[in-house]
């Protein structure tokens, strides 16, 4: 039994030896002898079966990845707008004089 | 009775033998597939190389920075919506009368949820043919990445590559780079290696981009002259373009359909016959041509020499799969030698910014690409209506495209700019992108020191602290 979940599709049995029915003896191919798409929480139906592919779980986790996509685009710009704000003042408190050589990173004119 | 028996021994060992084959064109298609798909890294790893040696060295770590997380963004957005463009909107787009058929078995590889997306012992296919497109997208976000450099914010970059990476392309992928597409079904539109599709949207993206983006500061004069940034180390974009193209065999060879049990073998992507020789072929005669076009016309600059062969490679794709060897040398030399031309344009008579000459390279070869088969190649039956190639189909493709991906470009970074979110400030700018992004002591004391310079219209080298700052207190961006 899984420790916590089991997200192997129906289609998946669990013989627990060796099968005279597998295909080869290097793989052990019986146990997936029903399946199709056997992945994580995939439902384990045959491909383009009736025009579906996948039950509640799968699209559940799909959509939980779509979210978490679009936050990070999100959170990106947030994040980087900080930083330049943050680091445009302190260039402009530590900016020299337009006389000499710009600052270069670990210059004069590097704040950090 | 005996040989009732046998014929049926026989018939069952022709069906095992058949299923046999099928299996094992599968498997074949999926390592072809995969290994094109890590050949085309490389084109990657160029464009990172390409881009970083190109940027002034207080730009450099963020411009490296900016192609490796291409990855991170524009593989998510085209798993979860980018396939499904393509499977699903060959027709046209979703609403209309032209609408597709959602319940294709097709369509249905598309579709995030679909268990084609994982293991699935019925299909060796859709993710590695996946995973080839999924590095045609980032191509398409790299070629507009280098053009923006050393002023761009990164974030911006990343959002603007999700929608050329993973919406634009892909669109015009399904379109017009598919069997079923409606430019091919109806026109005959023929660009069997993506010339415009690939290389023409994202430079027309690109133009819009730059239009919003303007200049980094300094590049021009009070006088709209252009001022030369000297690039930090040239050689590594010379090496990043040799990775480039490189790159390219797989790119080319995945943009090829493999059939092994059906005559001949290959198709291209609109399943008409070709050769992978054939196309093989095509791209070295452009490289060939395209170094030759630069270097004359260009006297012999050493970027725009090996850029001209890039352009050659473009120019010939649309028609690479019937390309006779030495029209393809030809094409390509002219098409090279018009893109210098181009690109000098580009940057002194429109006075757009365009770091590494992507609208040039990609945009105008990728457009007189898809024009050279409507010239040189017409006649060749396309697509499953098997209607032949012209200059009209291919004008359709012109016409199609460029408002496409220009548009599309322009708005989105319009709207960034009205935000404020798509140009770092002009401190950050002048500081440098890597002080204010990533670690401050990137470079050994005496590397560091070194004073930026800049080269004035008239040829002459100078320091670049004052002419920045004048330029920041004159401009306004």
């Amino acid at each position: 039994m899984p420790l916590l979940i089991d997200s192997a599709p129906d289609c998946i049995v669990h013989k627990e030896h060796y099968s005279g029915d597998d295909i080869a003896d290097f793989i052990l191919n019986d146990n997936f002898a029903d399946c199709a798409g056997f992945g994580t929480f995939m439902p384990g139906s045959t491909y383009g079966d009736d025009g579906t592919g996948a039950e509640t779980l799968y699209m559940i986790v799909t959509w939980v990845g779509i979210a978490v996509m679009v936050a990070v685009l999100v959170a990106w710009v947030v994040y980087e707008n900080r930083r330049l704000v943050a680091a445009a003042a302190g260039f402009t408190q530590t900016e020299p004089p337009a006389t000499g050589p710009p600052p270069q990173p670990g210059g004069v004119g590097d704040v950090r | 009775m005996i040989g009732s028996l046998l014929a049926q021994v026989e018939s069952l060992k022709d069906a095992a033998s058949a299923a046999g084959q099928t299996q094992d064109s599968a498997i074949l298609g999926e390592q072809f597939y995969f290994f094109t798909v890590v050949i085309m890294w490389l084109i990657h790893a160029g464009f990172m190389s390409y881009e970083t040696g190109i940027a002034r060295r207080k730009n450099a770590l963020a411009t490296a920075m900016k192609n490796i997380l291409t990855i991170a963004v524009v593989t998510p957005t085209f798993y979860y919506f980018g396939w499904w463009i393509y499977n699903c909107n060959q027709p046209g787009l979703p609403i209309g009368p032209n609408s597709s058929d959602f319940t294709a078995a097709a369509c249905q590889g598309g579709i995030p949820w679909s268990d084609a997306f994982g293991p699935n012992l019925t299909n060796n296919i859709n993710l590695v043919f996946f995973l080839a497109f999924l590095l045609f997208s980032w191509t398409t976000a790299s070629i507009m990445s280098g053009a923006i450099i050393e002023r761009a914010r990164l974030s911006a970059y990343l959002l603007l590559a999700c929608a050329l990476g993973s919406v634009v392309w892909i669109l015009d992928a399904a379109w017009g780079w598919s069997a079923g597409g409606w430019m091919t079904l109806r026109f005959g539109f023929h660009d069997s290696i993506a010339s415009a599709v690939v290389h023409g949207v994202a430079g027309a993206f690109t133009l819009g981009v730059l239009l919003n983006v303007g200049p980094r500061i300094g590049k021009y004069t009070r006088e709209g002259l252009a001022r030369q940034f000297r690039p930090h180390n040239l050689h590594m974009t010379l090496l990043g373009l040799m990775l480039i193209f490189t790159g390219f065999y797989g790119f080319y060879a995945a943009c090829l359909v493999i059939a092994s049990t059906a005559f001949p073998g290959w198709a291209n992507i609109y399943l008409s016959p070709t050769t992978l020789g054939s196309i093989a072929m095509i791209i070295t005669m452009g490289f060939a041509g395209g170094f030759t076009g630069g270097y004359f016309a260009s006297r012999g600059d050493p970027f725009w020499t090996v850029s001209g062969g890039l352009a050659g490679v473009i120019s010939v794709s649309a028609g690479a799969d019937f390309y006779a060897p030495t029209l393809g040398y030809l094409i390509a030399m002219g098409s090279a030698a018009m893109v210098v031309y181009i690109g000098n344009w580009i940057e002194k008579s429109m006075r757009v910014d365009d770091a590494v000459g992507a609208v040039a390279v990609h945009g105008a070869a990728g457009f007189l690409g898809i024009i050279w088969v409507g010239v040189f190649a017409a006649g060749y039956p396309t697509g499953v209506n098997n209607v032949d190639s012209s200059i009209g189909g291919q004008l359709i493709g012109v016409a199609t495209f460029l408002p496409l991906g220009f548009l599309t470009g322009y708005a989105m970074s319009w709207v960034m700019k009205k935000l404020n979110i798509l140009r770092v400030p002009p401190e950050v700018e002048l500081m440098g992108l890597d002080v204010a992004e990533y670690e401050p002591n990137l470079y050994l004391p005496e590397v560091a020191v070194a004073s930026e310079q800049l080269v004035e219209p008239d040829g002459t080298a100078v320091d670049a602290a004052v002419v920045l700052r004048t330029a920041r207190d004159e401009v306004v961006i």
